[in-house]
């Protein structure tokens, strides 16, 4: 079991993020895979075999965007490539970065 | 006079040498693939006498240079998909037919025959066209530069009748566009936007300074088939009169509120629903608006026309952040505020556009819909539905949907940028085709689309803008004309004058719209209501669940 105060996500091309856990805790799907039975609890390492580096780059940029600004209010909205725009749409999906109340009881 | 020496006589003018013509005018040189009888030649790509043998196999023919064919047979190098400059090798439909050369006559063969009478055998007798030289060896000469008029799509006469008198007013300083009765169904906003150009032309008398004064636009779009707000009226900065009266509309923008300098609007006798709670900035002391016609409309009406009033200040001052009435001590103010009658439960939906609460707001599009009378809830209780519960329960930072006015979650951000790009028309049609996409993007890109053009929409408690609304409910409110007086710091007495002239006795919806889960009414405690001012009152309560 890695308790690092970090995590690593890896995309599809073999880009390595490192992230700080509590940032990257925001995604409940993040959260679940970080859960003890799986093996990336154990090894802090996530894989996203269908995630592009550039995609995922953007999602990193997220969780501490979220992080930096959890407690403030009156947030500017971070800057989002619209050539990104639909696959960010997708990968906020799937790392339930959306409102709703999805997962919670599943995990 | 005749031994005066005479100037040395000049050189004979020629306007050129005649031996060296202009590139433009030589005769073209004969170019091998473009006159003469293109070359013909056989080809075969398997000479093998079997292939001869039983059906007495043609040998292909192949007119023109032998670089312009197409390879014949698909075990040569190069790929089939070149497309055949010419139609001989035909191989792709069909069987190939043996093509039989027929005898005619080549137009551009350069062999010239002459045919009797008309045509003299003399070189002068025709002209040939010059052709235009192959590398432009001299600069193009300058066109003089002709002002283009843009093109335009044609327009139909309904809407030449709107230019014509759009044109008119703004030729003449008019500031009455009369556009009512013409049987429009939709106005192009390229025409409207023309509007706003009007200027008035100042009155020039003896004896009285020039002085320039704010326009004020009055739009007359009454009795019309119009099924949408005409968007573009929201940038006419000055329009002080708008009549909509008699069209089809179901909803109004809630970008409405950006015509501040209206006093008089007339939405009655449309299709309309409900209000966009923004509106309601213009039915607020301090606000032009003098007259208001919504009434009739097939608005939702509340299910008990009494209603509870008790709370009903509370719940304003504790949901809704509260005004800053900018008013000097001593003034009084006439205009339209409204006054809270009552409210519908939360219509609760998350970002897939699934329902969570019991209460769902009917679709103001569908025409299905007969639902007239919405259930009310009062204000001292919040139903929240049960799924939603753990978010709003949790407080901590970690919660992501629940603090308002926070860092939005980034699916909004991405819908908020698809909204946005200039693809946004064709996204919903893409991710409806691609299986891969999920089923509720396409319907929430649209939406975000849409709520986009009209100018966003502003969550009613936390007033951030938002693409997503995540919580909706409707207030009925009655609209009256009142007086406010400022008699004292911070202390406002309202008057209320003749209720009945506006809108009668029935309250009239506004829409409110929440951004998040925890932008929703807040709930006031019964204790407050007897009496004792200084409790606490929570937000977001969960202990009544559904």
């Amino acid at each position: 079991m890695s308790d690092s105060k970090y995590i690593t996500l890896v995309s599809s091309e073999g880009f390595e993020f490192v992230v700080l856990r509590e940032a990257a805790l925001v995604s409940p799907t993040i959260k679940g895979m970080l859960r003890s039975q799986f093996s990336e609890a154990q090894t802090g390492r996530c894989t996203f075999p269908e995630i592009s580096a550039v995609v995922l780059e953007k999602v990193v940029e997220y969780f501490h965007y979220w992080y930096r600004n959890r407690d403030k209010e009156d947030v500017p909205d971070m800057d989002i490539p619209v050539e990104l725009c639909l696959e960010l749409l997708m990968a906020a999906d799937y790392f339930n970065l959306d409102a709703k109340p999805a997962m919670r009881d599943a995990v | 006079m005749a031994e005066e020496p005479t100037l040395p006589q000049l050189p004979p003018f020629l306007p050129a040498d005649k031996r060296k013509r202009g590139r433009a005018t030589e005769p073209p040189t004969t170019h091998s693939s473009t006159s003469s009888d293109p070359a013909f030649f056989s080809s075969d790509d398997d000479p093998a006498l079997d292939n001869y043998q039983n059906h007495g196999r043609r040998k292909r023919r192949y007119v023109g240079s032998w670089f312009d064919q197409q390879p014949a047979s698909s075990d040569s190098g190069v790929g089939d998909d070149a497309r055949p400059s010419f139609p001989f090798p035909r191989r792709s439909r069909g069987p190939p037919q043996p093509q039989k050369r027929e005898f005619r006559r080549q137009l551009d063969s350069g062999v010239w025959m002459g045919t009797e009478g008309n045509l003299t055998d003399t070189d002068d007798s025709f002209d040939l066209e010059p052709v235009p030289a192959r590398f432009p060896l001299t600069a193009p000469r300058a066109q003089p530069s002709i002002p283009l008029s843009p093109a335009r799509p044609r327009l139909t006469s309904q809407e030449q009748q709107v230019q014509n008198t759009i044109q008119s007013c703004v030729d003449r300083g008019e500031e009455l566009v009369d556009l009512s009765g013409l049987n429009l169904e939709s106005i192009s906003d390229a025409l409207l936007n023309t509007i706003s150009e009007i200027t008035p032309i100042p009155s020039v008398a003896k004896d009285v300074a020039f002085e320039q004064r704010d326009p004020q636009i009055k739009v007359f779009l009454s009795n019309n088939r119009l099924r949408t707000f005409p968007i573009a009226l929201l940038n006419i900065e000055h329009l002080t009169v708008l009549t909509l009266r008699g069209n089809r509309l179901v909803k109004l923008p809630p970008a409405i509120s950006k015509l501040r300098n209206l006093q008089t609007l007339n939405i009655a006798q449309n299709y309309l629903r409900f209000l966009p709670g923004e509106l309601l900035d213009l039915l607020e002391p301090g606000s032009k608006l003098i007259t208001f016609n919504c009434e009739p409309n097939r608005f939702w009406h509340p299910a008990t026309a009494s209603g509870n009033e008790q709370g009903a200040e509370k719940y304003e001052t504790l949901t809704f952040a509260p005004c800053t009435e900018t008013m000097t001590i001593g003034s009084t103010w006439k205009g339209l505020t409204t006054k809270l009658q009552s409210r519908t439960p939360v219509h609760f939906i998350d970002s897939a556009g699934k329902t969570y609460s019991h209460f769902t707001l009917p679709d103001p599009g569908s025409k299905l819909s007969n639902v007239h009378v919405l259930e009310l809830e009062p204000f001292t209780s919040l139903t929240t539905p049960k799924e939603l519960a753990p978010e709003l329960r949790s407080h901590s930072a970690t919660s992501k949907v629940v603090n308002p006015r926070g860092a939005k979650s980034l699916f909004e951000m991405a819908l908020r940028a698809c909204a946005t790009s200039a693809e946004a028309d064709t996204i919903p049609s893409w991710l409806r085709e691609d299986e891969g996409w999920p089923r509720h993007f396409a319907p929430a890109v649209e939406n975000a689309t849409q709520l986009h053009r009209q100018g966003g929409v502003t969550c009613s408690v936390c007033g951030r803008e938002t693409l997503m609304p995540l919580a909706q409910w409707i207030e009925f409110r009655y609209v009256r004309r009142t007086s406010v007086e400022q008699r004292a710091e911070g202390r406002l007495v309202r008057e209320t004058i003749g209720l009945e002239e506006t809108s009668g006795e029935m309250p009239v919806p506004f829409l409110r719209v929440g951004c998040s889960w925890r932008c929703v009414p807040a709930k006031v405690e019964l204790a407050a209501l007897e009496g004792e001012d200084d409790v606490d009152v929570s937000r977001g309560p969960i202990e009544s669940l559904v």
